[in-house]
């Protein structure tokens, strides 16, 4: 096969490898992370709303099975993931054009902390509807 | 940053990431908050899908964050493609991967819509 340089296996390992980075490249990397997890769902979710054409009892069969608390746990997973990501999106992008440089320890806790809390207040609704 | 790139990332590319990546979370809000916290069980029932799809402000707005959300999607995973120092030629052979799955998962997006918000008529 064409060698076409493809990233190569250590940059991966060296990437995803969170010590002796700053809080900002932790930040960065979480950001890079859920990113990614939300991409997956992203095209998965497409995927699976294809039930909608095949019609009701397609999709409500689907539905039905979606209350597995497996399932709403993973959903909330997802909300927090994209309070994670949105928030620390916006604080990279804040910290690129020099805002509050100094304090993104400080940030990160703070979004962390709103993005647990929003998870939770969606967990305890959808826990609410599951079966 | 995490890693210098061979190939930085395009200054408009970066510009429609970010923008894109505002219009997102405010669009994603209303999109969780219909599907997740107003749907009584939690989830919508197909009957509830089709009437909230059947109005057409609500089939463009969701058309909308669809495409913007696969374009925002495409841009950060080429980014984290770009963490990783590939060459120019490996670039010239994703980039028009990524064009083409975000042409086809739009397309895909809107004939679902389309679909939905038909049924109800």
């Amino acid at each position: 096969m064409k060698n076409i340089g493809a990233p190569k296996r250590s940059n991966w390992i060296r990437w995803i490898d969170p010590r002796g980075k700053s809080t900002g490249s932790i930040g960065f990397l979480v950001n890079r992370l859920a990113g990614l997890g939300l991409t997956l769902y992203l095209f998965m979710h497409l995927i699976v709303l294809g039930k909608l054409a095949q019609g009701k009892e397609s999709f409500d069969g689907f539905t039905a099975m979606a209350h597995n608390p497996f399932i709403v746990a993973g959903e909330v997973l997802v909300v927090f993931a994209v309070m994670l990501h949105g928030i620390n999106g916006l604080r990279i992008a804040l910290t690129g054009i020099g805002y509050n440089v100094g304090s993104q320890k400080r940030m990160l806790v703070v979004i962390f902390v709103i993005a647990i809390a929003i998870g939770l207040y969606f967990a305890l609704r959808m826990f609410g509807g599951a079966e | 940053m995490m890693s210098k790139s061979s190939i930085s990332e395009n200054g408009i590319l970066w510009f429609i990431k970010q923008g894109s990546g505002v219009l997102v979370f405010i669009l994603i809000m209303v999109h969780m908050v219909v599907n997740h916290l107003v749907a009584e069980t939690g989830l919508l029932s197909y009957t509830d899908v089709v009437h909230y799809f059947a109005n057409p402000w609500i089939a463009f707005m969701e058309s909308s964050f669809l495409i913007v959300v696969i374009i925002h999607a495409l841009l950060g995973f080429r980014s984290v493609i770009l963490d990783f120092n590939p060459s120019q030629s490996f670039m010239k052979v994703i980039d028009p991967i990524l064009v083409i799955a975000a042409i086809i998962f739009s397309a895909y997006g809107i004939w679902l819509t389309v679909t939905v918000g038909s049924v109800a008529l």
